[in-house]
């Protein structure tokens, strides 16, 4: 056991720090042409699709160094890449489960951004039963024709292709008639309707399919495979983000503390109360151990172990204590904590979506980690199921299959 | 960047294993409860054989020169087998005579510490329950012949068998460690019998107790930093302890959860218990990042070594009490039972929740150094 970095980690990483220094742009990037150039230099960088093998352009990085990557853009505030979606799991579902034309035709593209990609597999009466999603492919001889309702699609209006699960075969159990194939996003048959969140802000969008086409070369693996294919590859990538993401909730911290020390009640700092100090220490201590637990995580990633259905624990793990930061840094704050718009530096603080805003929009987001990706409720049956082998819980559904 | 144990490490772990599971199974533990003494000679004089005794001191003394990992190892495997015995205590004290004793008073102890012939502890806390090395309220007057210690030690962990006593106490200098023989004149020991009956502590009575001049550990006045660090290191040990019971907490509602059937049904396929299980092996495995975290920065001097030992303590102090209780209410009526070895583990992490500042305490540490 030695939690050093390496010196070549330490070197990778004063390399990185070097070229974000020398890169990183000084305004916002505003429009989505200026973020797909940043991208870009991402991508020429050696920074984008770090694991991917070189053969489909990728960089075949260590696990760590992707992490220190996230890590030192965290740190300096750079703005991420687009096409996360794509890059961190439908581009590696490709390149394990796609036919050779696919993977010329879609990888590279996909890799610099020229398409930005979305996961068309949640829908309105599909959530943590996604395998009871309603959205038919058709089978009409060279394509499929699509009909149905995605909804929580991120990227949805700027997507130019899509990965899609739908039903080809009704009568088969509903884990067997799932097919999955790519939809290309821009026709007629296809219409995003952005859907606003509780922040406001509109990062997820409902798509509606009518009679759209996606071509039989596009389908992944074979007809009525969708299932599995989403099974297999829905942990890829898992812990890559994790000490970018522990360094922004630190970095959250230190403003959180720089506001204990600028507000007052009751005539003393925040900072002097005892019970806002245990709050605090609460916070610290859990922040440290998400980093600690990221440390692990990655230490058995480097070395070829796939965290499996432990990766579940990770997920858990940080979006409750997400939940619970945010929760405590409001009681902290007050009314205070509810501002908006942020006029004082202190008030800012990077949400987890990425998008800056106000400690109030960082509780608001907190709220969606438990619930995307697997919510917490389906990650503890994980958990139970394939991690502690509990018994399998008597379902209806699994009773009629 | 390595967070898995070394083969040797695991080694450790294996045998440590294997030898609690045989000595200190749960009738053991029980048969020990029942002790006047409380611990077992045969078994303390094995540890010595297999080197856990001197683990972490030099090899001049027949130590073994291992560090914090090691010992947590050690002290997770017998937090897991609520192993009775003044192992922990033992290895502060002989961490404390290494780091400030005389090389008088290391040829006197650490060799005995090391063979399994001496048993120490630290007094670390005074009649008004603070753990602050500052709070120290206990007297050193100078005598003819030395010094004369009044004051009163609570909670002092297996004073009953100790051969020495580490002592901090006030003098003009300041802050002084002392090394006490228990069997002075005008010390009195009293146990404290509490709900851990493999825990034994003691009020610890000092009225114009003489000691020599040369029982001071260090110099007359420089004991602040030594205890401080002391205390670090006592708070992730009991960290790594209460690490251990939880994972056996853990384990034992798991296995009872896949067996125990109502409703037709193993309890484990009820969401209900499923999701508590889940919840409970998240807090360990957070637990287990965090004790071997701190003891790596312990062992590597790391900037945040003095940091992190109070984030476990903090940590796992919490979590070890959610999951303990969790799986008490897994088990139902049989986990409320004497009988059933459940508790055993319960109230070993519960006796060490409150021991060498709580999780309150520790999130104090923290802030002090995160938010100065």
């Amino acid at each position: 056991m030695d939690l050093n970095p390496s010196p070549e980690d330490l070197a990778f990483r004063n390399r990185v720090r070097r070229w974000l220094e020398a890169n990183v742009p000084e305004d916002d990037l505003k429009t989505l042409d200026a973020r797909k150039a940043w991208h870009r230099r991402l991508y020429e960088a050696g920074y984008v699709g770090m694991l991917w093998p070189p053969e489909y352009g990728g960089w075949a990085a260590t696990p760590m160094q992707q992490a220190i990557v996230q890590d030192e853009m965290a740190r300096v505030g750079a703005p991420p890449p687009i096409n996360g979606l794509g890059i961190g799991f439908i581009g590696p579902t490709i390149i394990v489960h796609g036919t050779d034309w696919q993977k010329q035709r879609y990888l590279k593209k996909m890799l610099t951004a020229e398409e930005i990609w979305c996961q068309l597999y949640s829908e309105p009466n599909a959530g943590s039963d996604l395998a009871s999603l309603k959205t038919r492919a058709e089978d009409q001889g060279d394509h499929f024709l699509v009909n149905g309702q995605k909804i929580w699609t991120s990227s949805g209006p700027i997507a130019d292709w899509g990965i899609l699960l739908a039903r080809t075969d009704a009568k088969a159990p509903k884990h067997k008639g799932i097919s999955c194939v790519l939809l290309h996003m821009r026709q007629p048959g296809v219409e995003v309707r952005p859907l606003k969140q509780i922040t406001g802000s509109s990062l997820f969008s409902e798509v509606f399919m009518t009679n759209a086409r996606a071509e039989k070369r596009d389908l992944i693996g074979g007809l009525n495979q969708g299932w599995e294919i989403a099974q297999t590859t829905l942990g890829y990538e898992r812990g890559a983000g994790s000490l970018g993401r522990v360094t922004r909730y630190a970095i959250a911290f230190t403003q959180l503390v720089r506001a204990a020390k600028e507000l007052t009640r009751g005539g003393q700092r925040l900072v002097d109360d005892p019970v806002v100090r245990a709050k605090m220490g609460k916070i610290y201590a859990e922040l440290e151990v998400q980093r600690y637990a990221a440390l692990r995580a990655l230490s058995a990633l480097q070395k070829g172990e796939s965290p499996g259905p432990a990766s579940s624990i990770t997920k858990l793990s940080y979006t409750e204590f997400e939940k619970r930061y945010y929760e405590l840094a409001l009681e902290i704050l007050g009314p205070w904590g509810q501002l908006i718009t942020a006029h004082e530096e202190f008030e800012e603080v990077d949400t987890s979506s990425g998008e800056p805003g106000t400690w109030a929009t960082a509780f608001l987001w907190s709220r969606a980690g438990t619930i995307y990706s697997g919510s917490s409720e389906i990650q503890k049956n994980i958990i139970g199921e394939r991690v502690l082998g509990l018994p399998k819980e008597v379902r209806a559904d699994r009773l009629k299959a | 960047m390595d967070f898995a144990f070394s083969p040797d490490q695991q080694l450790l772990k294996n045998s440590a294993r294997a030898f609690l599971d045989e000595h200190m199974k749960p009738a053991a533990v029980r048969l020990l409860w029942e002790d006047p003494r409380g611990e077992s000679e045969t078994t303390w004089k094995e540890m010595a054989q297999h080197g856990w005794l001197g683990l972490s001191l030099p090899e001049a003394y027949g130590g073994s020169a291992l560090g914090m990992i090691e010992t947590a190892i050690l002290l997770e495997e017998m937090g897991r087998a609520a192993a009775p015995g003044p192992y922990f205590p033992t290895v502060l004290a002989g961490r404390a005579i290494e780091e400030a004793g005389s090389d008088a008073q290391k040829k006197r102890w650490l060799s005995a510490i090391a063979t399994g012939d001496a048993r120490a502890t630290v007094a670390f806390l005074d009649a008004d329950l603070d753990w602050r090395p500052d709070a120290t309220q206990t007297r050193a007057d100078k005598t003819a012949k030395g010094w004369a210690l009044t004051g009163t030690k609570r909670f002092v962990p297996w004073a009953h068998v100790a051969d020495v006593l580490l002592v901090p106490a006030r003098t003009r200098e300041g802050l002084t460690l002392f090394l006490v023989d228990p069997s002075a004149a005008r010390l009195t020991l009293e146990p404290t019998p509490v709900m851990d009956l493999a825990t034994r502590l003691a009020s610890v009575r000092l009225d114009t107790v003489p000691v020599a001049g040369d029982a001071v550990l260090g110099s007359p006045g420089q004991a602040g930093p030594l205890l401080a660090s002391l205390l670090r290191r006592a708070a992730l040990g009991a960290a790594a302890e209460m690490l251990g019971a939880a994972r056996r907490c853990l384990d034992m509602a798991v296995a009872y959860a896949k067996v125990r059937e109502q409703f037709g049904q193993p309890i484990g396929s009820f969401q209900a218990i499923r999701h508590k299980c889940a919840e409970m092996l998240l807090e360990v495995e957070n637990s287990h990042a965090a004790v071997y975290y701190a003891a790596w920065a312990l062992d590597a001097k790391a900037d945040d070594g003095e940091l992190a030992p109070s984030v476990a303590k903090a940590y796992v102090g919490d979590a070890a009490r959610k999951v303990c209780g969790e799986a008490i209410q897994v088990h139902g009526g049989i986990g409320f039972t004497w009988e059933y070895d459940l508790h055993l583990y319960v109230k070993r992490a519960k006796a060490l929740e409150a021991m060498y500042g709580d999780a309150e305490y520790h999130r104090e540490l923290i802030v002090r150094r995160v938010a100065a």
